[in-house]
């Protein structure tokens, strides 16, 4: 039974991994804009959560809906006030790439600090939601109703996505778009609304996941985005950028290895997890398992 | 009174110094195109190594800071070789997680590495000027390196490495090289930082060190260690000149970098360079009484790095 | 690595002495032959012109002679010595200058600057020599006028000559030009024209491509056409020109758009 509850755990895990990359993913594989402030994306949008609930006790949808809305909001801003005019001025797609990360980082210090100074630095939480954890038993496998949304909801977005990309139109233009920036603009694909509606997504997707975080951990503080960040690149990498089903495999092989590091050791070597495998897929394998073969050489 | 000054502000001289001689180490690389925050862990390399060395096996603080130093050097090298492979972002995040292993040992590492706490108590005779002393050998060399030959040839390496190579010059032999100064640099911060502070913990070397360096660079630019230092002053100084600024000067880091991201790419060294130009420019036609030559009059786009298909 | 092993071909005989030779040169890129067994030899002294519509290979196969790309099948040489294997950097040093379809220049540094650079390496100890092949290469260019300006800072004709004068600091024995008018205006591309004749009279070999059929005729002391990767006739211009095989192919190549 302690078999089924890790990998139960591993599975919830996963999924949490699997939303925040998510969005991520996707907008980097097909608009090339690695967003370093989307840690702070999901951490901000479950802090509007939470500030919201401090004065209405709302149920859990509401709570998610908003810091959806609060997350694909934070992150339009960032791209019309940063992304979009970096790119534009960069002279060539290496420059810009640095100049992404650099302002990425940048404004991942701005939501951080608002929500420090708002809190104190201290830990946030839902405690005022009206949702309430009930647990159930299924086989002899203790699971409760948060989890069962949490698998729901991440394994069900992921596999809706994956087929999205693949068969829909649009899916299909996000994919030329990372293809060829250029050749799909020759072919009608508006880039700044895809980009526009990339990072809203992207956003959301933030949103949703730093709501379920934070009911599922109870709470979360401020400089949580970053780790999580961290951990989605090495999600990222070891599946392949772009790849969907990649990201799948990836979140799952990393919730798997922290929780065995836990569970195993005195877990003080958790985080070590996500760096470890970053180095050693991108020294042994930088395109991941189903990336595409041509790693973006410059 | 100066000497008053310095004793007073003797701890921000010291980080101005041993960060500078960190955003050095990153720099370096970057220069020739090579995108590595390895720097993080050659700091670490070189400040536990100095410490370990000094309090657990009593060696000699200096004879610790050459050895500690060289170890870093040869580290640097292995990556370089285990990396070569790696361009741009991919490069970047592989020595991101790279220095952020150190961190994680560093946490972990029992007696060692002081855990959690870190190393203390490490008395030496190092002083600030010995250490200024240094850097200022070290600046002396990289601005040969920023002159004459050997900086267009590392501007070529960065800006178009094909067409370096096809001017013969040797890229791959120049990233490969960049990788041990660099952890030279690298260690010898961290080795001196120990020294001068004679404390070092995990929060020395974690992300915020990376976010560190990243400022500096920005701020100061890639291209010449004048923007360098000119980072690393502002990254030390700035809280204090801020104080009247109190708490919000993550706001302003903030803004600043953001700012700097999008319009200003090259870092103030540019805008040095770029102004000194148009002087050249003015003179040149002034003396000349010379027509300014013909601008774009064709429609064909200029500036793409044609790969010559 | 390059050379088939089985390559056998018996040597083609020149009445001259080549300064550089082809010999059954093939560039395949996953199943598109871009060069197909082209053996040729370049004569000293003139300027050789590559003629061929877009898609025709042109530019690989300059890559194929520059070593930017490997060879799949057949060997090149040099002055009498085969370099088919040797590392990109060596080709300079060989004694090959070449400019670029699109320019690149490095758009910080001054024009003086980017033409000192071809001398940075290859003539890193002998810098009195670097100085006197660069101020002649920028004699011969009549580039002096705009030694102080950035490339930006030029029209792209002004640009393209820097490029040459470039080629030309590193003293080359040869100096390929790959498109060098493209994108020009008639007197533009006269002038050039007119530069690459006093390069001529001063002894250089030149290989220059172009898809602009008048400019080569005009130009060129003798032509190569290509094809679909393969050479299909060569000659004096006006009787490549006339050649049943070549009006074909440039007849039905108009509209097509290609790097």
């Amino acid at each position: 039974m302690e078999v089924m509850s890790n990998v139960l755990n591993i599975a919830t895990l996963a999924s949490i991994y699997l939303l925040f990359a998510l969005g991520m993913s996707i907008v980097w594989g097909t608009m090339a804009i690695l967003n370093f402030a989307h840690g702070s994306i999901f951490m901000f949008a479950a802090f509007v959560g939470y500030l919201v609930v401090k004065q209405v006790a709302l149920p859990l949808v509401a709570v998610v809906v908003i810091a959806m809305a609060a997350g694909a909001l934070l992150s339009v801003l960032m791209q019309v006030a940063a992304f979009e005019p970096i790119m534009k001025k960069a002279k060539n797609a290496h420059a810009a790439e640095l100049q992404l990360v650099i302002g990425g980082i940048g404004l991942s210090a701005l939501p951080i600090f608002v929500a420090q100074r708002a809190t104190l630095s201290n830990p946030f939480g839902y405690l005022k939601s009206t949702f309430q954890t009930e647990y159930y038993d299924i086989g002899g496998l203790s699971i409760s109703n948060l989890e069962i949304i949490i698998l729901v909801v991440g394994w069900g977005l992921g596999i809706a996505t994956a087929i999205f990309l693949k068969r829909s139109r649009q899916g299909l233009a996000l994919r030329s778009l990372g293809v060829d920036p250029e050749v799909s603009s020759l072919m009608g694909v508006d880039r700044t609304r895809m980009a526009l509606s990339g990072m809203a997504f992207a956003g959301a997707l933030a949103g949703l996941a730093g709501a379920l975080t934070t009911f599922y951990l109870t709470s979360i503080t401020p400089e949580s985005g970053n780790y999580i960040l961290l951990k989605a690149f090495a999600a990222i990498i070891l599946g392949g950028v772009g790849s969907v089903v990649g990201l799948m495999i990836g979140v799952t092989v990393l919730a798997g290895a922290e929780t065995l590091v836990i569970v195993f050791s005195d877990g003080g070597w958790v985080n070590a997890v996500a760096f470890g495998i970053l180095f050693i897929i991108l020294v042994i394998r930088p395109q991941g398992v189903l990336g595409k073969k041509e790693v973006r050489r410059t | 009174m100066i000497s008053q000054w310095f004793s007073m502000n003797s701890v921000l001289i010291d980080q101005t110094l041993t960060v500078f001689l960190l955003a050095l180490s990153i720099q370096i690389p970057l220069r020739l195109g090579v995108i590595s925050f390895a720097g993080i862990g050659y700091y670490a390399i070189g400040g536990y190594g100095t410490g370990i060395l000094v309090l657990q096996h009593g060696w000699n603080n200096v004879t610790a800071i050459i050895v500690s130093t060289l170890i870093a050097a040869v580290v640097a090298t292995l990556l370089g070789f285990v990396i070569a492979h790696l361009n741009g972002l991919y490069l970047g995040m592989a020595t991101v997680s790279f220095s952020l292993l150190f961190s994680a040992i560093a946490i972990n590492g029992g007696s060692i590495t002081g855990g959690a706490v870190g190393l203390y108590g490490l008395i030496g005779p190092i002083e600030t000027w010995h250490v200024a002393l240094v850097v200022v050998v070290i600046v002396a060399l990289i601005a040969l390196s920023e002159r004459g030959g050997l900086s267009r040839r590392i501007d070529a390496a960065k800006e178009d490495s094909q067409l370096a190579g096809a001017l013969g010059i040797n890229v791959i032999r120049m990233r490969r090289l960049s990788f041990p100064i660099s952890g030279a640099l690298g260690g010898l911060a961290g080795a001196f930082a120990i020294s001068l502070k004679s404390t070092i913990h995990p929060e020395s070397i974690n992300f915020s060190l990376v976010i560190l360096a990243l400022t500096i660079i920005i701020i100061g630019g890639q291209a010449s260690w004048v923007g360098a230092l000119f980072g690393s002053l502002f990254f030390v100084w700035l809280p204090e000149t801020l104080e009247f600024v109190g708490d919000w000067e993550a706001i302003v880091y903030g803004i600043v970098v953001v700012l700097a991201a999008v319009y200003l790419p090259g870092g103030v060294v540019v805008v040095y360079k770029d102004w000194r130009h148009r002087q050249r420019v003015k003179k040149y036609l002034a003396k000349a009484d010379a027509a300014p030559p013909p601008r774009g009059e064709t429609s064909e786009m200029v500036g793409a790095k044609g790969e010559g298909s | 690595m390059s050379v088939n092993p089985d390559h056998r071909e018996a040597s083609i005989a020149y009445d001259f002495d080549p300064v550089l030779e082809g010999r059954d040169v093939s560039v395949h890129y996953g199943g598109v032959k871009a060069v197909e067994g082209m053996t040729f030899g370049l004569r000293p002294g003139l300027i050789s012109g590559i003629l061929g519509p877009n898609g025709s290979g042109k530019t690989t196969l300059l890559g194929g002679l520059t070593r930017m790309v490997n060879l799949t099948r057949g060997s090149i040489f040099f002055d009498g010595s085969e370099y088919t294997s040797v590392p990109p950097r060596e080709v300079i040093r060989i004694g090959i200058g070449r400019t670029y379809q699109t320019v690149r220049l490095l758009p910080d540094r001054t024009v003086r600057e980017n033409i000192i650079l071809a001398t940075d390496e290859v003539l890193r100890k002998d810098r009195d020599r670097a100085h006197a092949q660069v101020e002649r290469a920028i004699e011969l260019t009549d580039t002096s006028s705009v030694e102080v300006f950035r490339p930006g800072e030029l029209s792209y004709g002004v640009q393209r000559r820097v490029e040459i004068a470039r080629a030309l600091a590193s003293d080359p024995k040869l100096l390929i030009l790959d498109e060098p008018t493209a994108g020009m205006n008639k007197s533009e591309r006269a002038s050039v024209s007119a530069l690459l004749s006093d390069l001529r009279s001063e002894g250089l070999t030149q290989l220059l491509v172009e898809h602009d059929v008048q400019m080569m005729v005009e130009t060129c002391d003798y032509l190569y056409a290509m094809n679909f990767g393969s050479l299909i006739a060569e000659g004096t211009p006006e009787s490549v020109v006339r050649d049943p095989g070549v009006q074909e192919a440039y007849l039905g190549k108009e509209g097509r758009h290609d790097a």
